[in-house]
C-alpha cells in the first residue's frame, strides 16, 4: 500500500526532530510513501481565531491535493489531523459551508468534493504495520524502561478514526509495549498541552505544562513520549518556565514516538533527531543498555537450562 | 438576535449537524465543558458561562472578557458535550470578536495576525517571519523566548529559508475571498 505524506509547518523548524525519525523509523518498517505535492499550512489553532472559513479552506486545499491522488493522506502531527478532519467532517455534512469553501479554494484554482481518506501516524503504524511487524524489527527491547504515552489532546484522531476509545485510548499503550517498554499509570495522558498558549499566555500554558510534567515523574516515568510535534515542542521547551510556576525543577527527557520505536529498533540517535531534543535524552540510552543486557543475559540463561 | 450578532454571516452555527455542530442554544448548564476544560481555572468566564452568556444575549461581556482567548481549541468540551453543542466553535467565535475589538491584548493579537499574515505570504509557516513580525515591536517578549530561541537556533530547528508554496499568490486570493464571503469578524 502507498501513501500520501503532509509532513505539516513544524518537520522543517521546531519539530525536526520528529519528521527526520517518522522517515527513518517508516523506512525501516518498509512504508511507502510521496510527500503531497505543494501542501500548504491547515491553520495550526490560529486560524480559528481570525476566520471561519479559512480555518476549514486552508485544511480543505491540502484534502483537495489528496483527492487527486487518490491515496491515503497520512499526517504525524495531531494538530495537522485534528485541522484536516474537521475540514472534512463539517464539508461532508453541510453543503452550505462547502459551497464556500469551495469558492474561496476556487481562488487557488482547485474544488474539493469531500472523498480524501485521511489517516494519522499511528493509525498506519499499528492498523496497517500491525504491532507484530513492529515487534519483530526491535533489536534492541526497551527492558526496564518506564514511559508514560502521553496521547495528547486532539481527541478528534480517536473520535474519527474509530479504532480506538475516545475517553480511553490504549492503542498508544499497546505499541510502546510492543517495544518491550513498561508503560506507566498516566491519567493526564488526553490532558492538552496547552498548544500555543505557551507563546501567546506564558502563565497559563507553563502552568499546563507543568501539571503533565509533574504527573508524569509522580508515575515514575524515565520519559514522556508524545505523537504531536507541538506537545513534543511544549514539553520540551519550557521545562524551566513550568517548573517556576510549579515551584519545581524539571529535567524530564521527552521524546517523540517514531524516536523511541528507532531506539527499539537499534538506529543511530543521530537518525532519529535524538541531538536536537532540548532536554537530553542520554540517560535513557544507558538505561535502554543496561535493560538489554539484562534480558540477553536472561535470554542466555534461559537457554542455558 | 443574539445569535446572528454573535456569528459571521457565513457561519452556520445553526445547521452543522451532529456530532460537531449544534448552537449554544441547545446548552443546558451541565458543566460538563468546563469540567473538561484545561484553562477554566484561568477564565473570567468559564465555557459553561460564555454559553450561558451568549443564550442570555450578553456576548459583549462573553467578548470582553477575554476567556475566548484562552481556549486551545483542544476539542474536549466539544466532543463530550451531551446535547452536542459545538462548545470550541462557539468560543472560537468568542475569541474572533475580542481579536477584533478594542478590548484585545495587542501583544496576543499580533500574534495571531502575525502568524496568519505569514501563512499569507508563503502558504506555509516561516519562523523567521513570524518571529520578525510578532517580536520588533515589542522587544520585552523576545526577552522573555530568549532562552528557548537560542535552543532552537543550536539545535537546527529554525529554517532560514523554508519553502513555501508553489504559488503564494493563490493563498493570498484565498484569504482574499474567505474575507469577502464573511465579512471582517
Amino acid at each position: 500500500m502507498s501513501y500520501l505524506y503532509y509532513p505539516g509547518c513544524s518537520g522543517t523548524g521546531t519539530g525536526r526532530e520528529c519528521e527526520e525519525s517518522i522517515q527513518a523509523v517508516m523506512r525501516t518498517l518498509g512504508v511507502k510513501w510521496t510527500e503531497l505535492e505543494d501542501w500548504n499550512c491547515c491553520g495550526a489553532a490560529v486560524a480559528t481565531g481570525t476566520s471561519y472559513l479559512l480555518s476549514l479552506a486552508l485544511p480543505a486545499r491540502n484534502l483537495a491535493l489528496s483527492e487527486k491522488v487518490g491515496s491515503d493522506l497520512v499526517t504525524g502531527c495531531s494538530r495537522c489531523y485534528l485541522n484536516l478532519i474537521r475540514a472534512q467532517h463539517y464539508i461532508q455534512h453541510n453543503a452550505n459551508l462547502k459551497e464556500n469553501v469551495n469558492a474561496v479554494l476556487a481562488e487557488a484554482g482547485i474544488q474539493y468534493s469531500g472523498t480524501a481518506q485521511l489517516r494519522h501516524l499511528l493509525d498506519v503504524i499499528i492498523n496497517d504495520v500491525g504491532l507484530d511487524t513492529v515487534a519483530e524489527k526491535v533489536t534492541r527491547p526497551l527492558d526496564g524502561l518506564q514511559v508514560a504515552a502521553y496521547y495528547g489532546c486532539c481527541q478528534g484522531m480517536w473520535t474519527y478514526a474509530q479504532f480506538d476509545s475516545t475517553e480511553d485510548p490504549t492503542c498508544f499503550d499497546r505499541l510502546l509495549a510492543a517495544l518491550g517498554a513498561e508503560v506507566v499509570y498516566y491519567p493526564l495522558k488526553q490532558a492538552c498541552c496547552g498548544g500555543t498558549l505557551s507563546m501567546s499566555k506564558r502563565s497559563v500554558g507553563a502552568s499546563l505544562i507543568g501539571d503533565l510534567l509533574l504527573a508524569a515523574i509522580a508515575a515514575e516515568a524515565d520519559c514522556i513520549v508524545t505523537a504531536c510535534p507541538l506537545c513534543m515542542f511544549n514539553l520540551n521547551s519550557f521545562q524551566n518556565e513550568a517548573g517556576r510556576a510549579k515551584g519545581t525543577k524539571f529535567n524530564i527527557p521527552v521524546l517523540f514516538v517514531t524516536q523511541l520505536i528507532g531506539l527499539a529498533f537499534g538506529l543511530p540517535p543521530k537518525t532519529l533527531g535524538l541531538q536536537r531534543n532540548i532536554v537530553p535524552p542520554e540517560p535513557l540510552y544507558r538505561k535502554i543498555a543496561a535493560g538489554t543486557a539484562v534480558s540477553s543475559a536472561e535470554a542466555v540463561a534461559s537457554g542455558l537450562k | 438576535m443574539a445569535v446572528q450578532a454573535l456569528a459571521p454571516r457565513s457561519e452556520p452555527v445553526r445547521v452543522m449537524k451532529d456530532p460537531l455542530g449544534n448552537s449554544f442554544e441547545f446548552c443546558y448548564q451541565c458543566g460538563l465543558c468546563t469540567a473538561s476544560c484545561r484553562t477554566a481555572f484561568a477564565m473570567k468566564y468559564t465555557p459553561r458561562q460564555v454559553m450561558n452568556l451568549l443564550q442570555l444575549g450578553c456576548e459583549d461581556e462573553a467578548v470582553a472578557s477575554g476567556s475566548g482567548l484562552l481556549c486551545t481549541a483542544c476539542y474536549s468540551c466539544t466532543f463530550r458535550c451531551p446535547r452536542g453543542v459545538a462548545v470550541t466553535d462557539m468560543m472560537a467565535a468568542v475569541q474572533r470578536r475580542n481579536l477584533a475589538s478594542k478590548h484585545a491584548d495587542s501583544d496576543i493579537r499580533r500574534f495571531y495576525r502575525s502568524f496568519m499574515r505569514t501563512i499569507e505570504r508563503h502558504g506555509r509557516f516561516h519562523e523567521v517571519e513570524f518571529m520578525t513580525r510578532y517580536f520588533l515591536p515589542n522587544p520585552l517578549l523576545l526577552r522573555a523566548e530568549f532562552g528557548v530561541g537560542l535552543h532552537l537556533l543550536t539545535k537546527g530547528k529554525i529554517s532560514l529559508n523554508a519553502p513555501g508554496v508553489k504559488n503564494p499568490k493563490a493563498i493570498a486570493a484565498m484569504f482574499r475571498k474567505a474575507e469577502e464571503i464573511e465579512g471582517r469578524p
